[in-house]
């Protein structure tokens, strides 16, 4: 559904941060993506949804090339493509439910969104979502009064609010403890087995990806030099992905 | 450990010692101009009044310019000593770490700087302690304070009419400044603007223009307004609303540019509108300091409303400078202590409200 050929990304001052990375992604994946900090995972993501613009090389999505679309269509993809961010990103001093219903943006117009004005379809179907997510009864408390797990599964809801096809997870336990990282990318499987949407996920721990992840691809230098399965990635891919020097630390 | 790569360009080099020339230039032009400084105002000032005693020394046009040659040529001939400040403010010398800036021989350059700036001030200002004691001038002012600290109470009902009329025009100056800077500030907030050269271009439009009428006084403004809509609380409000406006928008735009990016790369990967985007993604962040910033802005247009009144701009400044035109200083001390009670309540609720909504 997705297919990503020889993208580069080149920043303005002068970071080449992808160098012609090529990968597929087929329906129902949980695709993770690992290498050090720095490697391009984050930039690879945003370019998926257009975050960022690609300098080089075409981005296919669901038949269709993405890579320079703009305006309206931009906007429509974007709507397709959830995504989830290591601070969260919530909105401040708003509501579990209003951060939720902001997922529905795309389909709400201008005028409506600015007074609040959201169906009562949309209104039930953040409540299902919160519920999901295992928040339920917290639809009016404010979400930056949450915890860090909690934050993340409002903006796991806020994601699914879009219908999305994918869902990027941009470190999505980075900030968190070991036990609610667990907790959290257990929600993401479920969301991936239960409702079908495809899951494109940066992570740093190689525990959690051997526990969640489908498939595995991992970037250096902001090239691809890995793709396979998680439990085929031995002492020797480690080292190559991480440097000689790296030890694995496990997260339980 | 960083895999990314930074492409380095032949030309950078260059770049640093084109860097380097450039400071020592900027590091000259500032010495000649501060020694051109030191020998027009110690020649003119501290030597002709000081010394000899001049009261009025006869101007030319080329006292400056010889100042300005001689100021190149001392600043040449000491460039190359550790007293130039051009070269230290550029940081163009290797500090001795065991020696403090204070002592430094350019240090002690500034001090004479500072002297010669302030005996200069002192004589331009004319300060006159014998005129500040005279007796004849003792005599009046005690006259005055005696008016003053016995206020007549007959004019207290005109009073504090005026004083409401003061702060309902500040009232009405806020807030007819809010929605504009509201909007304005959007477009001077270079994290939202910087998209394409459009917007850059808009941007620096909208900030040279509150630039410009923020740097004209709102005395000036009030002069303007009561030429054109007749003197009286409109002129002075239009005045205050103009200058809140542009003082409000660069608060304004400031705390856009301070609020976190998440919220904003969130809502644009919802696939939301730029409109949605920014009531979504900025305004939530942007809300309390705003509210803040506004009665902040109150609580100084109540203050300047008094100040423009005098020009008038209506309100209890206008009654203030009637009665002082007349010499009725009891009647000025009244107004005197009506300001005064009005500016302390109205910092003492602004300061509380503030508090409260943090």
């Amino acid at each position: 559904m997705l297919k990503v050929t020889e993208l580069h990304k080149k920043y303005p001052n002068g970071t080449h941060a992808l160098k012609g990375v090529s990968f597929d992604v087929k329906q129902g994946e949980f695709l993770v993506v690992i290498g050090l900090s720095g490697s391009g995972k984050s930039t690879l993501l945003r370019c998926i949804n257009r975050l960022h613009e690609p300098s080089h090389g075409t981005i296919n999505f669901e038949g269709s090339d993405i890579t320079n679309i703009k305006g309206q269509p931009l906007r429509t993809l974007r709507s397709k493509i959830g995504m989830i961010f290591q601070h969260f990103n919530l909105i401040p001093r708003k509501t579990v439910m209003t951060n939720v219903l902001a997922g529905s943006l795309s389909r709400t117009s201008i005028f409506k969104s600015i007074l609040g004005m959201f169906s009562d379809e949309e209104r039930e179907k953040a409540k299902r979502f919160i519920k999901i997510v295992g928040l339920a009864g917290k639809e009016n408390q404010r979400a930056d009064n949450l915890s860090g797990g909690q934050q993340q599964r409002v903006s796991i809801a806020r994601a699914l609010m879009q219908n999305p096809k994918v869902l990027l997870a941009d470190e999505p336990v980075a900030s968190l403890d070991p036990a609610t990282s667990h907790s959290v990318m257990q929600y993401l499987k479920k969301v991936n087995e239960e409702l079908g949407v495809t899951i494109i996920c940066n992570l740093h721990f190689l525990s959690l990806v051997r526990q969640y992840a489908s498939r595995v691809i991992a970037l250096k230098g902001g090239k691809l030099i890995y793709e396979g399965q998680p439990l085929d990635i031995d002492e020797n891919w480690f080292k190559t992905i991480y440097g000689e020097e790296a030890v694995e630390v496990t997260i339980d | 450990m960083n895999t990314m790569t930074q492409d380095i360009l032949p030309g950078e080099n260059k770049g640093a010692a084109l860097k380097k020339v450039k400071a020592h230039i900027k590091a000259y032009i500032i010495d000649v101009l501060l020694w051109s400084y030191i020998v027009l105002a110690g020649w003119k000032i501290v030597y002709e009044k000081a010394i000899i005693g001049a009261r009025y020394s006869n101007f030319s046009w080329d006292q400056p310019l010889l100042s300005l040659g001689l100021g190149f040529v001392i600043a040449l001939v000491l460039f190359f000593t550790r007293v130039s400040i051009g070269k230290a403010v550029n940081g163009l010398y290797e500090r001795n770490p065991e020696k403090t800036v204070l002592s430094e021989p350019f240090t002690i350059l500034g001090y004479v700087i500072f002297a010669i700036t302030f005996v200069s001030g002192l004589l331009i200002s004319q300060v006159s302690i014998r005129e500040f004691l005279s007796e004849s001038g003792l005599h009046g002012a005690k006259r005055i304070f005696l008016a003053l600290f016995n206020p007549n109470f007959a004019i207290i009902q005109d009073a504090l009419f005026a004083g409401v009329e003061t702060i309902y025009m500040a009232f009405i100056a806020t807030a007819v400044a809010l929605p504009v800077a509201f909007i304005l500030a959007f477009f001077a907030a270079r994290n939202l603007m910087n998209g394409s050269r459009l917007t850059m271009t808009i941007y620096s439009v909208v900030r040279f223009l509150l630039n410009v009428s923020r740097s004209i006084e709102p005395l000036v403004w009030a002069i303007i307004f009561s030429v054109w809509v007749g003197i009286g609380p409109f002129a002075g409000m239009l005045a205050l609303s103009l200058h809140s406006v542009s003082s409000l928008s660069k608060l304004y735009s400031e705390q856009i540019e301070n609020i976190s990016d998440g919220p904003i790369e969130a809502m644009t990967a919802t696939g939301a509108h730029p409109i949605q985007i920014i009531w979504y993604g900025v305004v939530p962040q942007i809300v309390l300091p705003y509210l803040s910033f506004t009665i902040y802005r109150w609580d100084i247009n109540v203050r300047m409303a008094t100040v423009i009144g005098l020009v008038g701009g209506g309100g209890i400044g206008t009654l203030l400078m009637q009665y002082q035109g007349l010499a009725k200083w009891n009647e000025v001390g009244l107004l005197v202590i009506i300001i005064a009670a009005i500016v302390w309540i109205m910092d003492y609720l602004s300061s509380k409200i503030r508090e409260a909504i943090k």
